[in-house]
């Protein structure tokens, strides 16, 4: 250890022993010049008995570094010049690990940032998401694990086992600061969110138990750092000035820590609003204090001594009188047995939560283990590769080392120089590595969804993992290296320098069964990717089930502008109607609920035809305009489209009507004819099902394209609302853009659009994840192959020269060329076929972690396997040919000349 | 310098260093002198290996050096045993006894004959 150190004082050890040597030579001239020398002869004397300064220096030295690590740098370079004079060899072996560590850092630092990583909160650990377990008979607004606003006040109380209880819901505000809104990503939050996250401010405070009050109480916010830097250019007077929360003034208090991003990874809030506020940042939303509505997440701070499992059973007696008292509250008696019998066998579910809660985690955490399965598989791949290209070069490389022994070197002076090798090739390998995987990170990140709330995932590289790629790479460079050094060792000089040059010692087992293995990898890689481009192109052919080319969409939201609903509608005709008079349109309808954007408004349904029924699971909701399934094209199978009619309110002529699906009709009506059957909302005894069903149409998706979910429609009008509009267009959608833009300007100039975009790029956009795995699967499939198909030729060509001899006799003797080809490729066959036999059931164990990312194929899919072990045989034998084809070119009087 | 003076036996000078310094801390060139007067001239120190000996056994840790001022007035580097140089000096004492005694008792038997 003391000489590691000595590295980094070399300078004064140098310095400490020129003084101490220079004493020394002083000493003695003085002491010869007493005893009746001259001058030059005592110091010619001097440095004479010290046999020179030099070599004592260079002798200390080594006592300093010892030899060996000084050596080693010397072996270093050797390595070095060996290897620039094969190219071949060392850009093959270093892009290999290169590809194997950069690949594997990266999607290991998504999985970290989107999985594994801990919030920048005291004690995440401690952190639980709370979550209802069954039929909560409420309202959804949101996405997952929501629940009532009440009950986190319920928790609240819960003070034996949690320190603390908040709750949080992400949304979309419209914000103006200074000029025109802009949407703006915000978190409704509890007073409780910063005090029990133990997050502290940057500037003037946050929020706390007193912004809790009651509805409407605490009109402030709290402005993320990023945010406060990048639109009030970190302005130190932010604290008290006003901004417009959806056109309602609030006080800005305070900004939260630099670090803090929120909760969740995938959408990182601008700013922070109490939830008591909830009715001025959502439009609409009334019942904040309802028990019936669900649109928070809960997450509560365990007590020190309190474990989950204790706090789970803890809680469960108040919440069984909870759900008994809410039971027999009249909304909820209203519903159907069956639904009640499982509201009350909700049970309340408890999970740690030291990330936070992540609706991205949720969607992506099992692409990217799959990834990460990959490229491990990758990794291991490349590293296998390495062992083998070093394995064949210390096979070349014999002859040297048996030399190198003769003339006096010592085993393990040989074995150090193999050892440098390795470790050359390992670090160029690893710093190659090291500089690729901030860019795959970032091109990766360019695949995953992103909305108004950017998210918070960064092109870093965990060092930890890097180090330990790093290492596993040194590792592989180290035993491939080893090996032949050992063997060099143990052999008996005389017998290998007596052999002919290019034939080597053994190992030739040890690789074939690391190309075997290769071949075994690469397959399973090649079916992956197979499956993952059947899935995409799949999803791909099948579309959304309408046309999306010179499609676009756009949405406004006129009530989080200030609009009562009644302007709003007006304001919303207006628009519709010079959208329609565009010379730029071809048709357009509105709807109420945006497609493709991963939500759906759901509901059951009760249905009266011959008998009354209610539908087993929510059916998916919108309310359209007449010509909405016009515009989209898709067709009307049996009846007839809303009319104008249709919208009226029932007391001025109109009358209530639905429209459903195929997908409906087959569900709930056996695929007889549902017309003039009739559909109501919700599932309670009293309701109404007054709506006529008049039409059938074909089925969309609405959530997604893998989705054809039974739907129902009903018109926009004095029921339900809209303000998405969908606007098939006449000619590029560059040129119409512009002209709709200039439409939604002149209508109100304030009005932010919330989004605007083709539906080609929405489906795109949706397909963000299948399109992933189906890139990087592909990719990582033919890096396998290609790595494999070295190995093997490698490999092949060793045997090739080693049989020179061999083959020779056997042509000599009468054997046909054709018959010596089929020798070497039957070779290459067992390896190949070994390969095979271990890949298979291994794609079949590993099956059911991407049978979940698939659609439309099996993980155990026998076309994509055999067209997979087809591609692989056959450019695996394509590689063995080549060498085989040298074997068959033999010249018998050459390779018998050679003895 | 008579080619009647032995070299060294390998391996001693580790010993004899040890030996000196633990009548008192010395420097380089004083070990030099001190080796040559005691041993009256009988053993050839080579001077050139005396450093790198002293450097190794302060690299093991029996041996610390200071820079203090020498009796010439000028400041030299003065080595001096540690607790395991003095416990080192014990081993290779005992071991040296026991070698050179062996060696005797074959001398002894050798020419008993």
């Amino acid at each position: 250890m003391n000489r590691i150190f000595n590295w980094f004082r070399l300078r004064r050890l140098e310095g400490d022993l020129n003084r101490e040597l220079q004493y020394h030579i002083d000493r003695r001239v003085s002491d010869l010049i007493r005893s009746g020398l001259p001058e030059p002869e005592a110091r010619r004397r001097a440095a004479l008995e010290l046999g020179g300064v030099t070599q004592v220096r260079e002798e200390v030295r080594d006592m300093w570094l010892t030899r060996w690590l000084r050596d080693f740098v010397y072996d270093l370079r050797f390595s070095a010049r060996s290897f620039l004079r094969s190219p071949s060899f060392t850009a093959t072996a270093v892009l290999s690990l290169a590809l194997g560590i950069g690949a594997t850092t990266a999607i290991y630092s998504l999985v970290d940032q989107v999985v594994l990583r801990a919030l920048p909160v005291d004690h995440p650990e401690r952190l639980v998401l709370i979550d209802w377990n069954g039929e909560q008979l409420a309202e959804t607004l949101g996405s997952d694990n929501l629940m009532s606003y009440p009950i986190c006040q319920d928790l609240q109380q819960q003070k034996q086992f949690f320190d603390g209880v908040l709750c949080r819901a992400a949304t979309t505000i419209n914000l103006s600061t200074a000029g025109d809104p802009k949407p703006a990503a915000a978190e409704l939050v509890s007073g409780t969110y910063f005090p029990v996250l133990g997050v502290s401010p940057a500037l003037g405070r946050l929020l706390t138990i007193d912004d809790d009050q009651a509805p409407g109480s605490s009109p402030v916010v709290v402005l993320s750092y990023d945010f406060w830097k990048n639109q009030f250019g970190s302005a130190q007077d932010i604290v008290g000035r006003k901004v417009l929360v959806n056109r309602y003034p609030m006080t800005v208090v305070g900004v939260a820590a630099p670090a803090f991003h929120g909760i969740d990874v995938g959408e990182v809030p601008s700013l922070w609003i109490p939830a008591v506020m909830s009715a001025q940042a959502i439009p609409g939303f009334q019942t904040m204090l309802d028990r019936r509505t669900r649109w928070v997440q809960i997450l509560g701070r365990l007590k020190q001594n309190v474990s989950l499992a204790q706090a789970r059973t803890g809680l469960q007696p108040w919440f069984k009188a909870m759900l008994d008292e809410d039971a027999r509250r009249t909304k909820v008696s209203r519903v159907s047995a069956e639904r009640r019998r499982q509201f009350l066998a909700s049970t309340l579910r408890l999970t740690a939560a030291p990330q936070g809660h992540s609706i991205l985690r949720h969607d992506l955490s099992r692409p990217l283990w799959v990834l990460f399965v990959a490229t491990v598989v990758l990794l291991a791949l490349a590293c296998l590769n390495v062992a083998g290209l070093f394995w064949a070069r210390g096979s070349a490389r014999h002859r040297e080392i048996s030399t190198r022994l003769a003339l006096g070197a010592s085993g393990g002076r040989v074995g150090r120089q193999l050892l440098a090798d390795s470790v050359f090739l390992a670090v160029a390998g690893g710093l190659l590595g090291v500089v690729m995987a901030p860019i795959t990170v970032r091109a990766l990140i360019a695949f995953l969804p992103r909305n108004i709330a950017a998210n918070d995932l960064q092109a870093n590289i965990d060092t930890r993992l890097l180090l330990f790629a790093f290492l596993v790479s040194l590792a592989i460079g180290f035993l491939a290296g080893a090996a032949p050094a050992l063997q060099a060792c143990r052999e008996s000089l005389v017998s290998s320098l007596r052999e002919r040059a290019g034939t080597a010692f053994g190992g030739l087992s040890l690789r074939r069964t690391i190309v075997t293995a290769q071949i075994a990898f690469t397959l399973i890689l090649v079916i992956a990717a197979g499956l993952f481009v059947r899935t995409l192109s799949g999803l791909l052919v099948r579309g959304p089930g309408f046309d999306t080319s010179s499609l676009i969409s756009f949405g406004i939201r006129p009530t989080a502008n200030g609009y009562s609903p009644a302007d709003a509608t007006q304001l919303i005709r207006r628009i519709h109607d010079e959208i329609r008079s565009s010379t730029s349109t071809q048709s357009s309808a509105v709807a109420n609920f945006p497609l493709l954007l991963g939500g759906a408004w759901s509901n059951p349904l009760t249905i009266q035809s011959t008998e009354r029924l209610i539908t087993d699971r929510d059916v998916h909701l919108n309310a359209v305009t007449p010509g909405f399934f016009a515009t989209l094209g898709t067709r009307i199978v049996r009846g007839r489209d809303f009319d104008e009619r249709d919208s009226l309110p029932v007391n001025e002529g109109g009358q209530r009507v639905a429209i459903v699906n195929e997908a409906f009709v087959k569900r709930y009506f056996g695929g007889r004819n549902p017309l003039g059957a009739h559909v109501g909302m919700g599932t309670g005894p009293n309701v109404k099902p007054d709506a006529e069903i008049i039409g059938v149409v074909e089925d969309i998706s609405y959530r997604s394209i893998r989705e054809r979910w039974e739907q129902a429609y009903f018109p926009i009008g004095a029921q339900y609302s809209g303000s998405i509009f969908y606007v098939r267009l006449r000619g590029t959608p560059e040129s119409a853009f512009a002209a709709m833009r200039a439409i939604l300007r002149n209508a109100d100039p304030t009005l932010p659009i919330a989004y605007f975009r083709t539906l080609d790029e929405q489906v795109n956009r949706t397909l963000n994840t299948e399109r992933m795995l189906a890139a990087l699967s592909s990719s990582f499939g033919t890096l396998a192959l290609l790595l494999s198909l070295v190995g093997l030729y490698g490999v092949m060509s060793f045997v090739v020269t080693q049989r020179t001899r061999e083959i020779g006799i056997r042509l000599a003797m009468g054997a046909t060329r054709l018959s010596t080809v089929w020798l070497i490729l039957s070779d290459a066959l067992v390896m190949i076929a070994g390969g095979i036999a271990i890949a298979l059931p291994c794609v079949w164990a590993l099956g059911r972690l991407v049978e979940s990312q698939l659609y439309g194929v099996k993980p155990t899919d026998p076309v994509t396997i055999l067209s997979a072990t087809l591609v692989l045989c056959s450019t695996a034998l394509g590689a063995a040919l080549i060498p085989a084809r040298r074997a068959s070119a033999v010249n018998p009087t050459h390779a018998l000349r050679f003895e | 310098m008579s080619s009647s003076r032995f070299p060294i036996p390998q391996g001693t000078l580790d010993m004899l260093i040890l030996q000196i310094l633990s009548l008192e801390p010395a420097h380089g060139y004083g070990i030099a002198q001190r080796l040559e007067q005691i041993s009256k001239s009988v053993v050839q120190v080579n001077q050139g290996s005396l450093y790198p000996a002293l450097h190794r056994l302060e690299q093991k840790g029996w041996l610390k050096a200071d820079w203090k001022q020498s009796e010439t007035g000028r400041e030299a580097k003065f080595y001096s045993l540690t607790r395991s140089g003095q416990k080192q000096l014990r081993v290779e004492r005992d071991s040296w006894a026991r070698l050179t005694g062996a060696v005797q008792l074959i001398f002894d038997e050798g020419s008993a004959q």
